[in-house]
Order: C-alpha cells, then structure tokens, then sequence
C-alpha cells in the first residue's frame, strides 16, 4: 500500500519546525483485523494540540495527541503505543470496528 | 525521525524519484533507501528485506527486526485529451487522490493557461503530444473530446501501449462508431473491449461534475482491480 499524503504532512511539519514549534510524528506501523487506515498513515501533532492527518477513522487520534505532547514534555525521543479491543479502555478509546492497531510516535527534531 | 530526513523525502517527491522511508523503531533514527545505493548502519544489515519491501510497494515492518518501512512509489498518471468542463473537476478530484495530471488539446481556445492554471496543458495533436509524455503501466487515459479527429488517435496509442485504463466519452451510439473505425484501423476485438465506453461508472449524474467523479472513481477501482 502506497500513501500519498505525506507531501501536504511532512510539508506542514516543516513549515512548523520553521515556526519553531515541537512537532511529533505518529505512523501506523502493524494492523491486525479490520483497521480504519492502513500501516504507513500518519499524523503530525503541534505541541499546541493542533495536528494533521490521521492514523485511524478519529477513533484512537485523541489518545495519540496526548501521548505525543507528553513525549515532547518529557523529552522522550519515541514511543509504540498499541490499541487492541481487549484493552479496558478499548471501547472509550479503541477501534470501534473490531481491530487492532500499533501506533508509533516520535519527535521531529 | 530529523527533520532533514522529512526535507530530503519531500524533495524526492518533488525529483518524482521512487524511494522507501526507513525507520528503527528502537531510536527513531531514519534513513532514505534508493534501489542500488548502500545503507548505513543498522540498516544495512536489513538491505535485502528493505529493498525486496520496496518492490514489492509495501509499507510494514521487516520481519524479526524493529525496522520499518514505507515505500514512496510515483503516483499514477492521468492523461486527459479534451481541456473542457469535466476537466477541470476531474483535476479538482485528482488533487486529493494524488493523482498526476497532463492534459492535451490542440484547440488553443481549451488549451488556455487561465482555463487550467497550475496543470501540464499539452497544446498539440495527440500523435505530438505523446512524443513529450512518458507512459507505462501506471498511465490512464480519458479522451474527452468525443471528436474523432481528436481522440481516435490518442486511443490508438494507448491501445498500442500498457496503459491500465482507457476510457472514451460518448453515448453508446457514439461508442459503437468508434469501435468500428478501431476495426477498420485493424485492432483486435480484444483490444477495442479495453476501453470504457461509454465512460465512468454508472451514478446517473448528467453534470459536468458528477461525470468527472463517475469516472474517477473507475479509475480509482480499476487501479486496484490491476494493483496498479
């Protein structure tokens, strides 16, 4: 699978980091089952809460935002988060359509 | 993942070079892959994997490792003849599906820089025009002009070329003159059935812009029917 937003993203995180801003990145590495988007989508985060493009149907996106300001926070450099169904959370946060996504998030720098 | 790393994908985007992304997911460090030209590091242990993903136009993660990649490929070409109305929503539709977009017409009044700015507007025969344009298995080809003088020629270059769609505008009266001058310029029946005519998939939409999106989406769908 080819993606084909990367240009309008990565050029918005661009011109963020011009803009001095902290900016994450979060990609959709592995899927198991039916998952809204396929692995290679991403999604930029200002450190601001504002962000572009997606790595679900906005199922799991609210989640992803606040785990990339507290890596930015905390100065982490990545993290791998994992929504499952099996997670007690799943039906709040998770995947409504059943399946299972692993998430990866990293600071540009 | 460095911010050059962003640029530098962003600028081979631009060169429309086909490349892959990849990333060790253990520290987020990032590296280009270029089919022939050696990786560094960690990733150079991965080549094989890495390139054999590439060509395979896969995104995933490299068995038993923590690489990750992302195939970066050309996105497809759209070869339009006929700059009129249903070109230009065919553009507007084709921007957000990425698709590469070159029109021809050799009627200077279509053919205008105010009627299509910022889209490759080839004002020449098509028989000319091909000359300039490079096409292979990832081209698609919409004739629009339902003038036969116009569009006969660029079908029969597709026809004679691995275009992965073809499609013609007209009724199907107008569809089934045109298959008999293909007979008479002596192409297979088999040939002739490669074209969609009457063009697009059937919405029921009459306007201009309701054309464009039937036949975009028979692009889109037979893209993946051919897993172009």
């Amino acid at each position: 699978m080819i993606n084909f937003n990367e240009k309008k993203i990565f050029e918005e995180a661009d011109n963020w980091i011009k803009d001095n801003k902290k900016v994450s990145l979060a990609t959709v590495i592995q899927t198991w089952g039916s998952s809204p988007l396929g692995v290679g989508s991403r999604m930029i985060i200002c450190e601001d809460g504002n962000f572009l493009g997606s790595v679900s149907g906005g199922c799991v996106e609210a989640k992803v935002i606040e785990e990339c300001i507290s890596l930015m926070k905390n100065k982490k450099v990545c993290k791998k988060i994992d929504f499952k169904v099996s997670n007690e959370n799943a039906w709040e946060i998770g995947l409504a359509c059943g399946g299972d996504i692993s998430i990866y998030i990293e600071e540009i720098k | 993942m460095k911010i050059e790393i962003i640029r530098e994908t962003l600028k081979n985007k631009s060169l429309k070079k086909e490349f892959a992304l990849i990333t060790n997911l253990i520290n987020g460090d990032s590296e280009i892959f270029i089919p022939g030209i050696n990786l560094t590091g960690i990733f150079s242990k991965y080549f094989n994997e890495i390139e054999k993903t590439f060509n395979s136009n896969k995104n995933c993660i490299i068995e038993n490792s923590e690489i990750f990649v992302q195939t970066f490929k050309n996105p497809i070409k759209v070869i339009i003849v006929g700059a009129v109305d249903i070109s230009m929503h065919l553009i507007d539709f084709a921007k957000n599906l990425n698709f590469e977009i070159i029109i021809i017409d050799p009627r200077g009044y279509f053919a205008s820089k105010e009627r299509f700015p910022n889209t490759k507007v080839i004002n020449k025969w098509p028989n000319e025009a091909f000359n300039e344009i490079e096409t292979n298995s990832k081209t698609a080809l919409v004739a629009l002009t339902h003038d036969p003088k116009i569009d006969d020629d660029a079908l029969h270059y597709a026809l004679k070329n691995k275009f992965f769609y073809i499609g013609a505008l007209g009724s199907k009266k107008t569809h089934e003159k045109r298959c008999l001058r293909l007979i008479d310029a002596k192409f297979k029946k088999t040939d002739i059935e490669r074209i969609n005519g009457p063009i697009g998939i059937k919405l029921g939409g009459k306007s201009p812009s309701e054309i464009a999106l039937s036949i975009i989406s028979q692009i889109v769908s037979e893209k993946y029917k051919n897993k172009v």
